[in-house]
């Protein structure tokens, strides 16, 4: 059976998520987070870049080669970036690196995630890391 | 760089349970002296050697050191990192000593020296070989996508004769139409096989840029594992294979490591399949659209195929033949200025090493195509990809047209049928 189709109960297992967040946005974001007390697991490490522009795919894939479950990727709003149109290449490179490489390396597609959240979105911060983190603990860990 | 966390522990707990000791010292020697025994410090190699037309680097003197004790120095120096790997040292050597073999166990020692930096040197952020570290993962089954299978091909998941594919699909993500040749190959076999060619979904990376390029060779040897059972479980008794580094691991360094494997498969490389099919009388070569001007084209002998495969092998020999009868359907083949054992290399090897003294080897290269035709053929798509990238930076070279060998011969290549025959006998 494929990773993809793997899912089911994985009781106690607490994953390592790696976070890119960028500095402008989903990092301020997830300092609103904190500081207005929104709950979200702990498992999320954030790494801050200036731009998720600057968040190579290669990033991505040796996070989960060195022990991450999960990567999520956040950014300002389309439209919104600091340098104008830097999430715009994020997006389209998330598109090909699903597309391509995710889909035939057989790693479920749900383990990469791009998300847009903008400097006064504290809440949504919350909301996207819970979600995300519920996700991956229901996919266990991605080696056994 | 040595990161300890809890999963590289975990890892290294889990390797003692296995059995990769004992590959391992099937292809890892840990005291390099021994393969250097033999030098008599002539100093062809440092003469011969690619990268010393670049940069200041002499193989002889490194061996030198080494023999006299100062191995250490050598690996902490870190120096050769910047060894590209293709083999010209080898070939020209008297007393056949294999530098780049012993640089491959260097990599491998020089991975544990703290300062080292070994992703610095890794072409592209190193994501290809992350993704053949990734498919080394026992749990994880690749599901690749077959959308470049042409139409008129039928495929199937056991029998006879495999085509194996390698990363091509993979490499997509940054070169567009670099699967026109996955697709070109099989749609040759399918045209001189009659039954269903074996093309695998789960099929895993060769591992050979980790074992030639970065000196990981656990990772190589559970690849090497992955994909002797997913061939013991197909069935298949041939491997034809287009990319030249897949044909030198499949021949000679699986063999190394599983005893009977070149007894249980036989690896075929396209052009040796393409040049048996023609010497059995079973395809012929024509052109549609040929033109009273012959085509000038030309042939880059990719390393892999020139000078890393044992010596009775004459792949480079054979291609040649094939090209020569094509004269006779409007081709004129010439030679570059170094060709055969001797040809330029392409300036990268193993997703190492691309910079500015790579990209200058690979502008002698294509300098010298530019020459000899207008047509560029290969058959390593990692050598494809390197000189199309130059391609495109250059104007001059703007007219030139890089192929993979089958992307080539597609179209020129006719099958003799039965029925053919005998109505041409009556
Ligand atoms: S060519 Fe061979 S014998 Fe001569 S110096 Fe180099 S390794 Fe030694
Ligand atoms: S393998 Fe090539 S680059 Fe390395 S020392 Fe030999 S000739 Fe020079």
């Amino acid at each position: 059976m494929t990773e993809a189709k793997k899912e089911g109960k994985n009781e106690g297992f607490e994953p390592n998520i790696v976070a890119f967040c960028c500095n402008w946005c989903s990092y301020a974001g997830a300092d609103l987070a904190g500081v207005s007390r929104f709950q979200y697991p702990p498992n999320i490490r954030v790494i801050r870049v200036m731009c998720s522009g600057r968040v190579d795919p290669s990033f991505i894939m040796k996070a989960l080669k060195n022990g991450a479950d999960g990567v999520i990727v956040t950014g300002c709003h389309i439209g919104d970036c600091h340098y104008i149109s830097g999430n715009e290449y994020t997006k389209e490179r998330f598109e090909r690196l699903h597309s391509i490489i995710i889909k035939q390396l057989g790693v479920n597609p749900k383990r990469v995630r791009l998300e847009w959240v903008s400097a006064s979105e504290g809440k949504r911060f919350a909301e996207v890391i819970t979600e995300f983190t519920n996700d991956i603990k229901k996919l266990g860990p991605f080696k056994r | 760089m040595i990161i300890i966390t809890e999963i590289e522990k975990k890892k290294d707990s889990k390797d003692i349970v296995n059995d990769i000791d004992s590959y391992l010292s099937k292809i890892y020697d840990p005291n390099l002296r021994n393969l250097l025994r033999k030098c008599y410090q002539c100093g062809t190699c440092s003469g011969v050697c690619q990268l010393s037309k670049v940069q200041k680097f002499t193989p002889s003197r490194i061996i030198e050191m080494i023999l006299e004790g100062f191995e250490n120095r050598v690996i902490e120096s870190g120096v050769l990192w910047d060894c590209i790997m293709c083999n010209s040292c080898l070939q020209n050597c008297p007393e056949d000593v294999n530098f780049a073999d012993l640089v491959r166990m260097a990599k491998y020692k020089m991975r544990n020296i703290e300062d080292q930096n070994p992703e610095e040197y890794i072409a592209h952020k190193g994501i290809y070989t992350t993704l053949s570290e990734i498919m080394s993962e026992s749990n994880l089954q690749p599901e690749r996508t077959l959308d470049w299978v042409p139409k008129e091909c039928k495929i199937t998941e056991s029998g006879k004769i495999m085509y194996y594919v390698g990363c091509l699909p993979f490499f997509k993500f940054e070169f567009e139409n670099i699967d026109s040749i996955a697709t070109s190959t099989l749609k040759l076999i399918c045209q001189i096989e009659k039954e269903p060619i074996v093309v695998l979904k789960e099929e895993s990376c060769c591992g050979h840029d980790l074992y030639w390029g970065q000196g990981k060779f656990e990772p190589f040897i559970e690849l090497a594992k992955k994909n002797l059972k997913m061939f013991e479980n197909a069935g298949i008794s041939t491997i034809i294979t287009a990319c030249a580094e897949c044909y030198r691991t499949l021949k000679v360094d699986y063999s190394n490591l599983f005893e009977d494997f070149d007894k249980k498969f036989e690896v075929q490389h396209i052009i040796e399949y393409i040049y048996n099919s023609w010497k059995e009388n079973k395809i012929e070569f024509k052109n549609p659209e040929q033109t009273s001007e012959p085509i000038q084209f030309t042939f880059h002998d990719p390393c892999r195929l020139s000078r890393f495969l044992p010596k009775s092998n004459n792949i480079i020999h054979k291609v040649r033949e094939i090209f020569n009868h094509l004269e006779k359907i409007g081709y004129k083949f010439n030679e570059m200025e170094h060709s055969k054992e001797n040809s330029l290399c392409c300036g990268v090897s193993s997703w190492m090493n691309c910079n500015e003294r790579s990209k200058a080897l690979r502008y002698k290269r294509l300098s010298e195509a530019k020459a000899a035709g207008t047509k560029v053929v290969t058959s390593c798509p990692k050598c494809i990809m390197h000189l199309s990238c130059l391609k495109d930076d250059f104007e001059e070279f703007g007219s030139m047209e890089i192929l993979d060998f089958s992307e080539f011969l597609v179209n020129l290549v006719n099958v003799i049928d039965g029925n053919e025959k005998k109505e041409e006998e009556k």
